[in-house]
This record gives structure tokens, C-alpha cells and sequence, in this order.
């Protein structure tokens, strides 16, 4: 049912990414941690990942010094990470993808130290889209945070551009420590 | 207050030997180092600085980004001159200590003093400054030193590609008669972004100018309130010191053993009062002034046997003794108008004996002084047993001559 996560998106399904209680993980990524290297000041990381923003197709993060992205995205409790939607314009849009899970503060020098859990390669007509592409889910089960490493883009330029990034998954039972409540002695 | 880890860059190359700069190159950088890294440290207690060589043998890390202002001093000892300036491999090894300093939170700065000429050319160091800028590194370029051609323009070009967002700076400095450190205070390498460097320039080479200790009221009143006020209680303590010293030298003349004795008659008045005091129930006030009584005393008894080694010590005392004495005024007030809640305050002050040994052995303040009488007056005016405690008082007086 679902392609080899190496191969181009075009043969995932990917409506059944939405299916099965899949849900959009916006909700549960931890603002105060998130990270992006060698983005323009202008055009942040928030416009592609901010429920409203990431949905305006005028709102882009877009690359600085060179064509490479670095995103660390941590979340407030334990996921699983089911699939990634990213969005960009045809030629200024990201084409290799690569996704660490797990791993901290990494830098553009350390990220061919260790493999990727999942490579992304986006065609032109998936970037425009922006479909929900699986991933190997496998890979994924037990997800505290996640680096997107963008290493180049479509048309190969010096800027990359994305409108949008979104993950979808679910949620594994971890406790918020924020909801509990002392018990009152009575 | 920015939380910042930063390397500093220093070129002990063989250019550094030159005179230009007083006293030499190398001694105006190392002077410019160490404020640096006393700027840092005290602008907020996390920052972690750390020091590199460029010349000499190779780039080498004196220390890596620590916090300990002792540390980061004491390596700027020793250091040799010679050798040539390496820069872009400095610069990346700057960047790697860096990127494995140990709190991640703090943002990244490598500040490079170029002193020697940069035999780079201008498209590596654009590269080098551009994966600076990709791992958002700042960097601060201090130029001074030789004049060569092109160097401005490189170390320039070099900025540019690394700016972002006006956080990286450049500094030319010619040489001239102002310190190279003067120079460097007013700049932003200095200032942070923009932030206040004033607290610093108080306490370094007064470039500040107009204001009475180099900062300005308006920025920073609350350090200008503090300077003032610690000026005054040093002024304060010197004169104490003096009286204190004059007091002393004069006393040892009339003899040393009869200001032993009188010293004894005071502290055992002292250690009387206080076990009087510390018989009232359940006060920890009285504890406190009890405890505070025994360090006047065992201060006082010092000076009896060598005043004129323990003067300092004595002056240091002299000021714990002022505070006290201004706490104990302080609380002695208080207690004055707040009779009902302070029932066991107005029992230490009808205490006569305790009250009055405290202020005959307090340096600077004399009995006989018409002010204190009043004072010790008023304050026991309520006791009934008034007239017993002034014959006490002047007894201890007559001990105390």
C-alpha cells in the first residue's frame, strides 16, 4: 500500500494519511523550541508552521545564505509521526528532504554524521500541492522532536522558499505534567 | 542581558611586537581582552567567554568558553609572540568551540582582534562568513594594527557576509595616543547590540566624561544611585578609620594596661547586659543583639594589644561596627514608636547598662556628647528606675575613661 518513503511521493496514497485518527500535529509542537537555521529574518519559520500562516500561499520561509534549511521542531509530548505535507512554489520549493527524529541541536556541519530516518525526494507537482506524503512510520514511533534538513530545492537557485510544513500522527499516551492537579488533604 | 558564549580571537603574531600602540600592539590587545571578558561576565552571570591564539605554532584554545572571569585572566599570561596570522582556520576552530559549549541556549559570538595582514583573499573569507552566518554565528572584527592594503576592505567584506541583522561589527582603529582599550569601550563590541555597556565604562577607564562616575543618571539610575552611595559610605569609613586611629593612638598613650582594664569593664558590662537580655523570654531580637554586642567586644579588645598593625583590621571593624550601630539606631527607633507589638524591644532599650555600653564602645560616638545624652534620655525618659540607670551609666563612662 504505501511506496518505499526513497522512492518519489507520487505512488503514496496519500488521502489515507488523513485517515485513521491521523491527526495535524500543530497542536502539540513545543513553540518555545522550535529552531531554523539560515532562514531570512523576514520570512520565518513560523510562516510555513503557524496554523493561518502556513495556509496563506503569500507567507513563506525562505532560505538566507544559501539554499540549505535546517528546522528542529520539538513537541510537548511523544508522538508518531505518520506523514509530512510540505508546500512550496514550483522552482523555489524543497526537493530532498531529510528527517532526524530524536536528535538535538544539530548543525549544518553534523548532519551527514548520521543517517536520516527518512529521505523525502519531492517532485515538482507534489511541492505545488502539497500532499501528505507518508513516511516509514516504523521509523518514527517514539518522536520527541524532529529536524527537517532541506538540502536543496527544485530549480537548484540559491533561495529555497516553502509556504508550508505540516506532520501528521498521533499522539502516544504520555502524561502532562501540566494537568495534574494536587490532591487536596482533606 | 543577552546570554551569549564567545570566543575571543587573539593575534599574537609576530606584527603584535610593534610600538604603535602603548606600550606595544600585544599589550593594548591583551588590556582590550581582559575588559572584554569583564564586560561579558557582568553583564550576565551566564555568559561563558573563551580564548584562542591565531598565530604562533597554530590556532590555539587557551580555554574554552567558561564563565570563570579568573580563568580567562590568567591565561592571557605568558603568551608569545610570533608567527603569522591564520585566520579562516582560527575562525572555524572559534566556531567549533563554540558549537559545543555547553549551555545550547546561549548565542553564539566570536570577537577577532586583526592586527597582522590577512593574506586571505576576499572570496574565502566571504565563505567562511556565510557558514558563520548559516549556523548563526556573530562576529565582531577589531582592526587595528598594520595598515594593509586591501585589509579593510577584506575584514569588510567579510562582515557583510556574515551580518545579520546588525548583530556582527567592525571597528577600525588607527593608531593613535587613546588606548586601544579606550577606543574599544565606546564601540559596540563593547555595547552589545545597543544594550547599556555604561554599567562597564564606570568601572573601567572613565570615558564616560561628563557624568560623576561615567554613567549616565538618566540610563542607569539605579547604578548611578549605588556608585553614589557607595562613595559616600567609603568616604564614611575613612573618616571613622581616621577618628579611629587618632582615638587609638592617643589612648595608648595614656597607658596600655589601663585601656585593657577598661576594655575588660566594657565587655563584661556587654556580656552582663546581654545575659540580662537574653533572660527576657523568647527573644530573638535580643539574641541577635546579644551576638552582635560579643563582636564589638572581641573587635574593641584588638586593638588594646597592637593598634597600630590591627588599624586596618580595626577599621574594617570599625565599619561592620558603624552598620551595627546604625541597625541597632535603626531598630532602637522602631521600637520607640511601635511600643505595643515591640513590648520586648522597649525591655533591651530600658536595659540602661546594655544600651549605653553599646554606644560607649562604639568608636566616633562620645558619651559626654550632649546629642547622645539627650538621646539616651528620651529613650529611657518612660523607666521608672531611670535615676539607678543613669548612676549605671556613668558608671560605665568612668570606667570607660
Amino acid at each position: 500500500m504505501s511506496s518505499t518513503a526513497t522512492a518519489t511521493a507520487t505512488a503514496a496514497p496519500t488521502a489515507s494519511a488523513i485517515q485513521r485518527s491521523q491527526v495535524d500535529l500543530v497542536d502539540f509542537i513545543d513553540w518555545s523550541g522550535v529552531e531554523c537555521l539560515n532562514q531570512n529574518s523576514a520570512h520565518s519559520i513560523a510562516n510555513a508552521l503557524k496554523q493561518g500562516y502556513r495556509e496563506d500561499d503569500g507567507l513563506n520561509v525562505e532560505s538566507d545564505a544559501d539554499e540549505q534549511l535546517l528546522v528542529y521542531i520539538p513537541f510537548l509530548q511523544v508522538v508518531k509521526l505518520h506523514s509530512l505535507a510540505v508546500k512550496g512554489p514550483e522552482e523555489e520549493g524543497p526537493k530532498t528532504v531529510k528527517l532526524y527524529s530524536n536528535r538535538e541541536h544539530m548543525g549544518f556541519s553534523n548532519v551527514n554524521d548520521f543517517p536520516p530516518s527518512d529521505t523525502v525526494e519531492f517532485s515538482a507537482e507534489n511541492i505545488q500541492a502539497g500532499k501528505p506524503v507518508v513516511l516509514k512510520y516504523v521509523k518514527f514511533q517514539n518522536v520527541r522532536s524532529v529536524t527537517i534538513f532541506i538540502e536543496d530545492n527544485q530549480s537548484g537557485g540559491d533561495v529555497t522558499k516553502v509556504q508550508k510544513i505540516a506532520f501528521f500522527g498521533t499522539t502516544v499516551e504520555t502524561t502532562d505534567m501540566k494537568g495534574l492537579k494536587k490532591i487536596e488533604d482533606h | 542581558m543577552v546570554l551569549e558564549a564567545t570566543m575571543i580571537c587573539i593575534d599574537n603574531s609576530e606584527w603584535m611586537r610593534n610600538g604603535d600602540y602603548t606600550p606595544s600592539r600585544f599589550q593594548a590587545q591583551a588590556d582590550a581582552v581582559n575588559l572584554i571578558c569583564g564586560a561579558k561576565t557582568q553583564s550576565n552571570p551566564e555568559n561563558t567567554v573563551g580564548i584562542l591564539t591565531m598565530a604562533g605554532k597554530g590556532v590555539r584554545v587557551l580555554t574554552t568558553p567558561t564563565t570563570d572571569l579568573g580563568k580567562l585572566l590568567a591565561c592571557m599570561h605568558g603568551l608569545e609572540i610570533g608567527g603569522e596570522l591564520n585566520i579562516a582556520s582560527a575562525i572555524q576552530i572559534a566556531q567549533l568551540a563554540l558549537k559545543h559549549r555547553q549551555n545550547k541556549n546561549q548565542r553564539q559570538r566570536i570577537i577577532v582582534f586583526a592586527g597582522s595582514p590577512i593574506k586571505y583573499d576576499k572570496k574565502m573569507l566571504e565563505s567562511i562568513g556565510k557558514k558563520l552566518k548559516k549556523s548563526s554565528v556573530s562576529l565582531d572584527i577589531v582592526d587595528f594594527g598594520e595598515e594593509d592594503e586591501g585589509k579593510p576592505e577584506k575584514l569588510e567584506a567579510l562582515l557583510t557576509a556574515v551580518n545579520n541583522n546588525d548583530s556582527s561589527h567592525i571597528v577600525h582603529i588607527p593608531p593613535g595616543p587613546n588606548a586601544l582599550s579606550d577606543v574599544l569601550i565606546s564601540t559596540p563590541v563593547f555595547t552589545g547590540d545597543g544594550e547599556g555597556g555604561s554599567g562597564f565604562v564606570a568601572a573601567g577607564p572613565a570615558a564616560g566624561g561628563d557624568y560623576d562616575f561615567g554613567v549616565d543618571p538618566n540610563i542607569d539610575p539605579e547604578l548611578a544611585l549605588a556608585l553614589r552611595v557607595s562613595m559616600e559610605e567609603e568616604r564614611a569609613r575613612q573618616e571613622a578609620a581616621a577618628k579611629r586611629a587618632a582615638e587609638v593612638a592617643s589612648s595608648q598613650n595614656q597607658g596600655d594596661e589601663q585601656s585593657s582594664k577598661s576594655q575588660d569593664t566594657t565587655m563584661a558590662d556587654t556580656t552582663g547586659a546581654s545575659a540580662a537580655v537574653a533572660t527576657d523570654a523568647a527573644e530573638p531580637m535580643s539574641e541577635v543583639d546579644a551576638l552582635l554586642q560579643q563582636a564589638i567586644a572581641l573587635s574593641m579588645q584588638t586593638p588594646a594589644s597592637d593598634s597600630a598593625v590591627r588599624d586596618t583590621d580595626m577599621s574594617e571593624a570599625n565599619n561592620e561596627d558603624q552598620d551595627l550601630a546604625a541597625a541597632l539606631q535603626m531598630s532602637m527607633q522602631e521600637g520607640e514608636k511601635d511600643s505595643s507589638g515591640q513590648m520586648d524591644m522597649s525591655e533591651v532599650l530600658e536595659d540602661q547598662a546594655f544600651v549605653s555600653s553599646v554606644l560607649a564602645s562604639l568608636p566616633g560616638v562620645d558619651p559626654n556628647d550632649p546629642s547622645v545624652k539627650d538621646l539616651l534620655a528620651s529613650l529611657h525618659g518612660k523607666s521608672e528606675s531611670s535615676d539607678q540607670k543613669k548612676d549605671e551609666e556613668k558608671a560605665a563612662k568612668d570606667d570607660e575613661k
